[in-house]
């Protein structure tokens, strides 16, 4: 039952942090402040002491999941098999938040093993849609959406990113994941302007944000493309970014994401207070100020 | 070049070959190049792609790795990922055909135990991530009449794999992942076959030999066959205490029972 959990189901408006396999025992024994956390909802489809060992966290800390796997664009169709899985670990954990992305990651029967682009039509936003009801029929909830980076555009496309995510949020009623890293790094990839998309992006429906590390590329001398890669602290013009968001959007509920080299929990927790003053920050006012 | 818009459908296929057979083909003509080519741009995704899977099977196959080192590793797996790639986004259930694709590989011949380790480390793996199920209640079993019993067929742990190798694959396995060179070098590669039995319990997952005679009743039991057919597969043999050891140790899940057999 959700309510014997009281204020652990759902995520405070606060900094949490992606939580990864080789922080779990920390996390049972030491316990750590940090405000909720989140898992890829992938690792976690199976049996055995892993997921045993996030049912124990997750009896002291609020938890989101967020999935890489259902490929929300895929002109294919959802995978039922991969759909049901999901429904399972969703019905096991109970997170307070389940997000996904705005990309394709199934083509053909082959499970691509990253969060493609797609091109920004008509078509694709149908498709879409259509996808994202199906998952939240299943799930019987609302998820949240998230912007991926991008590495690469389509020729065909007609409509910015930033207005194709509004169109799915304001479509099926999911809200959006605002990866602020992420806008970074497709911004400074295909020459958009960041302030742009955020505006874009109805402060109603940003139910989470996201940060983390990207790297830059140097293809030679003359040019680079930045690579999200989850391998480093947040970059200052993220947290500059970040600051603009919450000015925005309000106090949302932030993670820490950091996937490539994970470090010691103490690390992930330094990056969330930075996070954490910033969303004080907001809370009275301040950023609206600072932003303005 | 004006190129036509294509459907959704149509660009991801393009895509996937580029992806997964590095076929850049039917999609470059679709991308905004700029001063980045589009060569460069898929680059990125056929990188990840590799990287995440390479990853994935040096997870399962660690010990296969050690035995041929990180090199000849992911070379091999290059082209295994080429040719089999993942069917769904679980990868805990990527890289099943691993063994066999290692025992056709040419530059791996020389190491004639290499697909028999693989195949014990499928196995440790479905065993590893293997749904958690509730043990079948050995008491159900006592109100059937004697007479149903050899009509009785059970539905195994999904944990339980049944594993028979040519070679010691068990004790190479577990000299590799210790680090264990006197022990692995004491090893006879030709010293036989290995019937095995591999299951997950709560401390972790467990390998055991097992009698071929054990491995024979309880490979046709886990295959859902009749205790009565089980029991053909092994004459000589007391199979009631096995399968009373099976039950005691939760390997059987659920029971059924078949049609009067003549």
């Amino acid at each position: 039952m959700k309510s014997s959990r009281g204020g652990r189901d759902s995520i405070p408006a606060e900094a949490g942090v992606g939580l990864r396999f080789r922080h779990h025992e920390e996390v049972l024994e030491s316990h750590p402040a940090a405000a909720w956390f989140e898992v890829h909802t992938e690792n976690y489809l199976g049996g055995g002491n892993v997921p045993a060992s996030l049912d124990a966290i997750r009896r002291d800390y609020p938890l989101s999941l967020h999935g890489t796997g259902l490929s929300l664009g895929s002109a294919d169709g959802l995978d039922p098999a991969h759909l049901a899985r999901v429904g399972k670990v969703v019905e096991r954990f109970e997170p307070g938040l389940v997000s996904e992305h705005l990309s394709f990651s199934v083509a053909g029967g082959n499970y691509l093993a990253d969060l493609l682009p797609l091109p920004m039509t008509e078509e694709t936003l149908e498709i879409v849609c259509g996808n994202v009801d199906r998952v939240q029929d299943h799930l019987k909830r609302a998820i949240l959406v998230e912007n991926p980076s991008t590495y690469l555009q389509f020729r065909h496309s007609t409509i910015p990113e930033w207005e194709f995510l509004v169109g799915v949020a304001e479509r099926t009623g999911c809200g959006i994941l605002c990866d602020v890293n992420n806008i970074y790094v497709s911004a400074c990839n295909h020459g958009w302007r960041a302030s742009t998309y955020l505006a874009a992006l109805p402060a109603e429906a940003v139910g989470e944000i996201h940060l983390a590390g990207h790297t830059v590329r140097r293809i030679d001398d003359t040019r680079t493309l930045r690579i999200d890669d989850h391998g480093s602290r947040v970059a200052p013009e993220v947290w500059a970014l970040y600051a603009e968001a919450l000015a925005r959007f309000g106090p949302v509920p932030t993670l820490i994401e950091w996937d490539t080299n994970v470090p010691p929990m103490e690390v992930l927790l330094e990056e969330a207070a930075h996070a954490a003053a910033l969303i004080e920050e907001a809370k009275n006012g301040n950023c609206r100020a600072l932003a303005a | 070049m004006e190129t036509a818009a294509p459907s959704l459908l149509e660009l991801q296929r393009a895509m996937r070959a580029s992806v997964v057979i590095h076929d850049d083909g039917a999609i470059s003509a679709h991308v905004v190049d700029g001063s980045i080519g589009a060569s460069e741009r898929l680059d990125i995704y056929r990188n990840t792609f590799a990287s995440a899977l390479t990853t994935a099977l040096r997870l399962s196959y660690p010990a296969v790795q050690r035995l041929v080192g990180a090199e000849f590793f992911e070379g091999a797996v290059r082209i295994f990922i080429e040719i089999s790639p993942p069917k769904s986004a679980c990868l805990d259930d990527y890289g099943e055909g691993f063994a066999e694709f290692l025992s056709d590989f040419e530059p791996a011949a020389s190491l004639a135990y290499l697909p028999d380790v693989a195949r014990l480390e499928w196995a440790v793996n479905r065993a590893l991530h293997a749904s958690d199920m509730e043990p079948l209640d050995p008491r159900r079993l006592v109100a059937l009449a004697e007479a149903d019993r050899a009509r009785l067929s059970f539905a195994p742990h999904p944990s339980v794999s049944l594993v028979r190798t040519d070679h010691p694959a068990d004790l190479i396995w577990r000299a590799v992942l210790d680090e264990d060179d006197s022990a692995l070098s004491a090893i006879d590669p030709g010293a036989g076959p290995a019937w095995l039995l591999v299951h997950r319990l709560p401390a972790g997952v467990e390998i055991f030999r097992v009698s071929e005679s054990a491995w024979r009743f309880t490979s046709a039991l886990c295959a859902g066959r009749p205790l009565a057919a089980a029991l053909d597969e092994a004459p000589d043999f007391d199979a009631s205490a096995l399968l009373a050891d099976h039950l005691a140790a939760g390997r059987l899940i659920d029971f059924s029972l078949n049609e009067a057999i003549t």
